[in-house]
């Protein structure tokens, strides 16, 4: 290790963020209580500006922080430790990690290269055509499974694709920057599409439900969203962005190649050497649609994350994937993360904490009119993107829900469309390498540059947030009603 | 010799000990590649320093540990293993295989290398650091060495750790990648620069310039940067000429008088000196105007510890920023 030999001050210079953090902990906690605000609901939210510096700058394994808001919760709020733990698991976070391992079962069916002889069967060898094409395989698999495991899994295929049109990489920079983004933009807009598309969806979710679902009030069942009610929400927007994607990328990279005929060439002799589809791939496509049937319909009685389990059950009794493959495919600590971070968020509702910052930052808005309708959403829209460019977009989701929807009951607004906003907004971080999954995963083919992200992130940003506006105007309303 | 590898992959504390003993009497020089035109640049010149047999080079490529928050909780490895099993090279192979390749070739030298490969797992991660070492039967040795570390700059000053190393060569970072991007790049270049207990060369794309610029103030550390890097130039058959910057003219004689007996110490180690010239004003602004012409300036600080380097920073260190031409920095 470099510490150990480097000078003392060396290692407080690396972790010098997490020291600035604790610091401006302890000076929040010695500042008088503002108006309005509990001493219960001082200390969560200075938890949760301490996390959200620490998710940020990351000086230390991101996990820690995990485990600090837990060690929080019981030392500075006093809360019983045993009831803190139970506070850790929802369904949520059952869902999320249950997904996570069907994410890394289905990548380990190997079935990405039949799936890349099926887009070009479609497509055909234009250039253009299959940037489409892959989008929109991409976008409609993620949009089930979820952004990362499809990154995952067409990553090597958009590469192959590069690979065999040329080895010098700087003959095909802008064809690999359309191809690659194809992949990962294509996946991002479809991260919304159903609840099952990512976790930040998940997040919000159980977050309606634990804010505003109320058994003894009929009238709250509203908020309780299923699978169907989301993708009646969501879907349509997903589906027009689509087809933008492939125009603003063919737009912003001119691709060398236009035409990809010596790839696909090679391409097809590699997969007709993969043989016919085995009996194992056949048991995992069935289920694969069984999982997505019982998400549909069964999910409102036993939820979202039972389902996600039993699918990964399912896998491992079927022998199609190995436990130590799962174990060393998942990163636990995240689960442990958005475990922490929901507890903490729903603290924030227990405390008053996020009542008060909601109606701290309406008064803000207010003299620029953005206190309701349209200027709200843009408000509320922009603040989640701007904070889901700089850390991933589940935990910007777990750490804003709260506020927002706590801000929509006092603006009047509608939580379903605020709630909407803000978990469709978090997929708006394009501009970033670790904004999304996706982006993150096809960046370490080392192909595209930092820079590529910004060139083309901006135009989709603004492609993204007008559908979305467009959405919340004429068409979320009348779902509401 | 060889490392002889036991069942973890790591060689025994004796073994070590004398692999160390060994490679201290080799020129071991560390290059850096981040698969950019300048980082292939840095390799160039160690491929012009280090062309006899006594001299090692060592092409290190750092992946930073993947940090599963931003994949969403899917580890990337299980796109790398995917990438693997299409038969793809990850991206940093790709960069040591192209600057293994660019080295024989500025080299000569394409056949007869032996290859081994050995990796181990760290930091959690199976797929690890990878190494592969190519022998020459002359006992040359080129390692392809792919690390994985929290980051880039930390990976780089262990891989120091690993071996002692004479000269480390850092790829200047480009200006095409935009403000934001050279500015975090610059950081990485300055941070292992700061720290790195030996000398450290930035090195930029070549323009017309040729021969060496060798900068001094007097001092005893100063000279003996001299003299190594004299032994340097000879060796790489460049020009050398000796610069020195006085703070005022009335100090000029006295540092003219000082440059011609550097000049009269290497010429008694029959090392020809082709020019001496002085420059007035301001150090650092100084030798970079100077160095223009020429296609290394070598600057030391030698003389200052890690943390005064960190606190003050040093003319040295302000010419490795601010120069167009590579710079040698002698410690």
């Amino acid at each position: 290790m470099v510490i150990h030999t480097q000078i003392n001050l060396y290692y407080f210079w690396e972790k010098r963020w997490f020291f600035i953090a604790m610091a401006l902990g302890a000076f929040m906690l010695t500042l008088p209580l503002p108006d309005g605000l509990s001493r219960d609901g001082m200390i969560v939210l200075t938890m949760s500006v301490v996390a959200t510096i620490l998710f940020v700058t990351e000086p230390v394994p991101l996990p820690t922080v995990a485990l600090l808001i837990v060690v929080g919760q019981i030392l500075l709020l006093g809360i019983d430790s045993t009831k803190v733990a139970k506070s850790l698991m929802t369904d949520s976070v059952l869902f999320i990690m249950g997904s996570l391992m069907l994410a890394v079962a289905v990548v380990k069916q190997k079935l990405d290269k039949r799936i890349a002889w099926l887009i070009v069967r479609f497509t055909g060898t234009k250039t253009s055509r299959i940037c489409f094409g892959i989008s929109v395989v991409s976008g409609l698999l993620a949009s089930f499974i979820g952004e990362h495991t499809v990154a995952a899994m067409m990553l090597p295929v958009g590469m192959i694709l590069i690979s065999l049109t040329s080895d010098d990489p700087k003959k095909v920079r802008n064809l690999a920057a359309v191809l690659l983004f194809s992949i990962c933009y294509g996946a991002s807009v479809a991260g919304i599409g159903t609840p099952s598309g990512g976790a930040r969806n998940a997040i919000m979710i159980g977050y309606w439900k634990e804010f505003f679902y109320d058994p003894t009030d009929p009238d709250s069942a509203r908020f309780l969203i299923d699978y169907l009610r989301w993708m009646t929400f969501a879907y349509p927007m997903f589906l027009l962005q689509l087809p933008l994607v492939t125009l603003v990328l063919l737009f912003t990279f001119r691709p060398e190649y236009r035409d990809l005929s010596r790839a696909v060439a090679k391409l097809r002799t590699q997969v007709r050497e993969e043989g016919p589809m085995k009996p194992g791939d056949w048991v995992s496509l069935v289920f694969f649609i069984i999982i997505l049937w019982a998400w549909i319909f069964l999910s409102v009685d036993i939820g979202m994350g039972t389902v996600a389990i039993l699918g990964a059950c399912a896998f491992l009794i079927a022998g199609l994937v190995k436990w130590e493959d799962l174990n060393s495919g998942v990163n636990w600590g995240v689960v442990l993360l958005y475990a922490a971070a929901i507890s903490l968020g729903v603290e924030m509702k227990i405390t008053g904490a996020a009542t008060w910052v909601a109606e701290s930052f309406l008064t803000l808005l207010t003299p620029i009119g953005a206190d309701q309708g349209i200027g709200l959403w843009v408000a509320v829209s922009a603040l989640t993107t701007g904070v889901t460019n700089t850390m991933s977009n589940g935990a910007a989701v777990a750490v804003l829900g709260p506020i927002v929807l706590n801000l929509a009951s006092a603006a009047g607004e509608s939580p379903i469309v605020i709630g909407f906003i803000t978990a469709v907004s978090s997929a708006f971080a394009y501009l970033t390498v670790v904004g999304t999954p996706a982006c993150t995963i096809v960046y370490a083919s080392g192909y595209l540059k930092t820079t590529d992200f910004l060139t083309v992130g901006w135009r989709m940003v603004i492609v993204s947030v007008v559908v979305m506006l467009a959405a919340a105007s004429f068409y979320w309303p009348l779902l509401e009603t | 010799m060889r490392i002889r590898p036991n069942r973890a992959g790591q060689p025994t504390p004796a073994e070590l000990e004398e692999l160390q003993e060994w490679r201290s009497r080799r020129f071991r020089i560390l290059v850096c590649i981040d698969g950019s035109e300048e980082s292939y640049e840095g390799l160039r010149f160690a491929a012009q320093i280090g062309h006899s047999d006594d001299c090692d080079i060592i092409l290190c490529y750092v992946r930073p540990i993947d940090q599963g928050l931003r994949t969403g909780g899917l580890q990337v490895r299980v796109a790398r293993e995917n990438i693997l099993e299409w038969g793809l090279d990850l991206p940093g192979v790709r960069y040591l295989k192209k600057g293994f390749e660019i080295l024989i070739k500025e080299e000569g030298m394409a056949r007869d290398w032996n290859a081994m490969t050995s990796s181990r797992a760290v930091w959690g991660d199976p797929l690890g650091d990878i190494k592969t070492e190519y022998r020459h039967e002359s006992g040359r040795a080129i390692v392809l060495k792919l690390k994985v570390a929290p980051d880039a700059a930390s990976g780089i000053l262990d891989q120091y750790e690993l071996g002692p190393y004479n000269l480390m060569i850092l790829g200047e970072p480009s200006r095409w990648q935009g403000e934001l991007s050279s500015f975090w790049n610059a950081g990485l270049v300055q941070k292992v620069a700061m720290l790195s207990p030996c000398s450290v060369m930035v090195a930029r794309p070549r323009k017309n310039g040729r021969g060496h610029l060798i900068c001094t103030d007097g001092s005893e550390q100063s000279l003996d940067a001299v003299r190594r890097d004299a032994v340097l130039a000879q060796h790489c058959g460049m020009p050398i000429t000796l610069f020195s910057v006085a703070p005022d003219m009335e100090a000029r004689p006295r540092i003219e008088e000082t440059l011609a007996q550097t000049k009269s110490m290497l010429e008694e180690m029959t090392i020809p000196v082709a020019n001496t010239m002085v420059g007035v004003g301001d150090p650092i602004g100084q030798i970079v105007e100077a160095g223009k012409d020429y296609g290394l300036i070598v600057v030391s600080d030698s003389g200052k510890s890690r943390l005064k380097r960190f606190l003050v920073g040093s003319v040295a260190f302000g010419v490795m920023g601010r120069s167009e031409t590579s710079v040698l920095n002698v410690r």
